[in-house]
């Protein structure tokens, strides 16, 4: 579906994503910022500024990370991953103005470049508590403006989905970041340990929202497939996979998605050539394989993307024997045809 | 979720079963938004009522002095008493800079020196706390008046000893008035650059009564050390110093970066001001 960036418009499920996400950080800005003018009235217009858009986009992001493992154990939360990007994009604009204004604010009008003095001003790196936390700030800002800049699906085709993937892993290093950033920084001021436990607490939901995920995960790889024949693994019975659904077996560290599409059963390789969604868990619509991240489609006896589109992924033979679905692991070459195996 | 129920973005509509769930997630996350700001608004710890007149622009007439930090020293009027009580008002640049440059300027300008003699500042006043400072701005063509001949008015100087303190080394503009918070380590970077730039920085020091008490630092010899500090400056220190009055400001004479130590440590679970940043702080009287 290399084309599916222009295919695809801002119909109106995205319109209302974005309305929300629109509605959200304007609550948030005007709660805070109106809170923070009552309680604190001495604040200056500076710290309101850097304060409400930083912990937004801290709470932006801690959302953003949290879709994913979400969705991984059910599947109820993916229409919040579709759009994601979105979420990211704002995340990042907040976090710019907050970086953008600091940098100002606390570097410009001085003796030397504000991007020097970033630098050069606070050089404890061998002190824990004095470390320069503004630096940790920066290149988490950094991590996020390449992640902005190459979120749109013309850079995911143009550096590989493997190269951007890699890229957007670092997600969780600029989150380290961010909270070395709070802890070393106005935490060593704001002396109540009430940002400490929020900090906390966000960082245990996020970690605890992984492991659980992982864990399902690691469960379907470690199923081990004892009976062989001829190349062919017994996986299930035949009436376990549901029509237009499939069924995930992991063997020798590759994932497969058996589908069962018209009383007949086809395997293709599990992973998306668009972000590397798990199409296993996906559904047949119009005869083909749709993926459950971001709906890009594959035939299912060829795995080959319906033109104009050009994805392939690997198919793999099926046989079945008695009522038993047999799965051969040896993949054929992305896009080659196979001729499935007829339910009796 | 059954099996007709699938979900893809680029439909218009997401199915009956999984809008309602996204429904709810959305009423959680409202909730998550509305708490969070209201507790990270209410729980930020109290700013200072230090004021800055920002584009308000002030006429201070006074003694200029060069010593012990470029200054200007007013005088009240006379009180029921006869007496007259004086305010030491240090001066500070534009943006992160001290004084010394522009009053550098200035004299070039006028080809005359500024040092004890009356002059009148336009300029904007900061100040918090019983201190007051004033910046003066080259665009504000700040020198309005001064007098040709120089007066003789010594400060009221009284040796205090040498005394040992814990506090914090801040700069002045920021702390007294520019900016929220004007201390400690999230205004750290700021600090550094304000006092590179020529800002006299101020010893900060919170007694057991929790009351501030404020000092300028000068080296022994009565010079700048605006170089050396940049490593210690906003993050609990202890010094070891003499002490002098001059008239309303207390000067710490510090004979080499020796005599500070960091007190240091991290503030992740302290809870009160005194233990966070100043630690509880002694002035006593020992001889060398
Ligand atoms: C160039 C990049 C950055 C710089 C120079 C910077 C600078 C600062 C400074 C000076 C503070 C203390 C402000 C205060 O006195 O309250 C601060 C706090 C904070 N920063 Fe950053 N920051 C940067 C990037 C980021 C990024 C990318 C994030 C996360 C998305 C972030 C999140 C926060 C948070 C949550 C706080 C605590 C709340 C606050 O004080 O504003 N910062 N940052
Ligand atoms: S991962 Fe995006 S459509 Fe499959």
């Amino acid at each position: 579906m290399s084309a599916s960036y222009v295919a695809v418009g801002w119909n109106r499920q995205k319109k209302i994503y974005d309305w929300l996400i629109a509605g959200f950080c304007f609550t948030y800005l005007l709660l805070f910022i109106s809170v923070t003018l009552i309680v604190n009235e001495q604040v200056t217009f500076e710290t309101l500024l850097i304060r409400s858009t930083s912990t937004l986009a801290v709470l932006l992001l801690h959302v953003i990370l949290a879709i994913g493992p979400l969705c991984r154990l059910d599947k109820k939360f993916l229409p919040l991953l579709y759009n994601r990007r979105h979420l990211g994009v704002t995340m990042f604009t907040f976090a710019l103005a907050h970086g953008g204004f600091s940098i100002f604010q606390f570097h410009a009008l001085g003796n030397t470049n504000p991007f020097v003095s970033l630098f050069i001003s606070n050089t404890n790196f061998n002190s824990f508590a004095a470390f320069p936390f503004q630096a940790l700030g920066f290149f988490a800002l950094l991590i996020f403006f390449l992640m902005a800049i190459t979120s749109h699906d013309f850079w995911l085709h143009n550096l590989s989905p493997r190269v951007w993937k890699t890229l957007h892993m670092f997600v969780y290093l600029a989150y380290l970041l961010v909270v070395m950033h709070v802890m070393l920084g106005v935490i060593q001021y704001e002396n109540n340990p009430v940002f400490v436990i929020i900090i906390l607490a966000g960082a245990v939901t996020l970690i605890t929202l992984h492991l659980l995920a992982g864990s399902k995960e690691r469960k379907l790889d470690k199923r081990k497939f004892s009976l062989e024949q001829e190349g062919f693994m017994y996986v299930c019975p035949a009436e376990e996979i549901e029509d237009s659904r499939a069924k995930i077996f992991c063997i020798d560290k590759e994932r497969i998605a058996v589908y069962r599409h018209e009383n007949k059963l086809y395997a293709i390789h599990n992973v998306c050539k668009h972000q590397g969604g798990p199409l296993g868990e996906g559904k047949i619509l119009d005869g083909c394989i749709t993926c459950p991240w971001h709906g890009y489609q594959y035939l299912p006896h060829n795995g080959q993307s319906p033109p104009p589109f050009k994805e392939k992924v690997s198919t793999y033979d099926v046989k079945i024997i008695d009522g038993k679905v047999w799965l051969n692991p040896v993949p054929f070459p992305e896009g080659t045809e196979r001729p499935g195996a007829t339910i009796k | 979720m059954d099996n007709k129920e699938f979900y893809i973005g680029w439909m218009p509509a997401a199915p009956g079963g999984l809008a309602k769930h996204i429904r709810k997630v959305v009423v959680i996350l409202i909730m998550l938004v509305i708490t969070a700001g209201i507790i990270l608004a209410l729980q930020q710890k109290k700013f200072s009522t230090a004021t800055f007149e920002f584009g308000q622009l002030t006429e201070i007439t006074g003694i200029y002095q060069q010593f012990p930090v470029p200054s200007i020293k007013a005088m009240s009027n006379l009180d029921a008493s006869g007496h007259s009580s004086s305010l030491t008002i240090p001066l500070v640049g534009y943006g992160k800079s001290g004084a010394e440059g522009i009053i550098a300027e200035l004299e070039k300008e006028k080809n005359t020196t500024l040092d004890k003699k009356t002059v009148t500042f336009r300029g904007t006043l900061l100040y918090s706390d019983g201190k007051t400072l004033l910046q003066i701005d080259k665009n504000d063509d700040p020198l309005t008046k001064i007098s040709d001949a120089v007066v003789n008015v010594p400060p009221a100087i009284k040796e205090l000893g040498t005394v040992r303190l814990t506090g914090e080394i801040l700069d002045p503009k920021c702390y007294f008035g520019v900016m929220k918070p004007g201390q400690g380590k999230p205004h750290r970077d700021c600090a550094i650059r304000c006092i590179a730039g020529g800002m006299s920085p101020v010893f900060y020091v919170r007694n057991e009564k929790g009351e501030a008490n404020y000092y300028l630092i000068l080296d022994a010899a009565g010079k700048k050390m605006n170089e050396q500090l940049k490593d210690i400056i906003a993050e609990p220190v202890s010094l070891r110093a003499r002490a002098v009055q001059y008239d309303d400001w207390i000067v710490l004479y510090i004979d080499g970066m020796n005599k500070i130590t960091r007190t240091g440590g991290l503030s992740w679970f302290k809870t009160k001001d005194g233990d966070t940043y100043c630690g509880v702080s002694h002035t006593i009287n020992v001889s060398e």
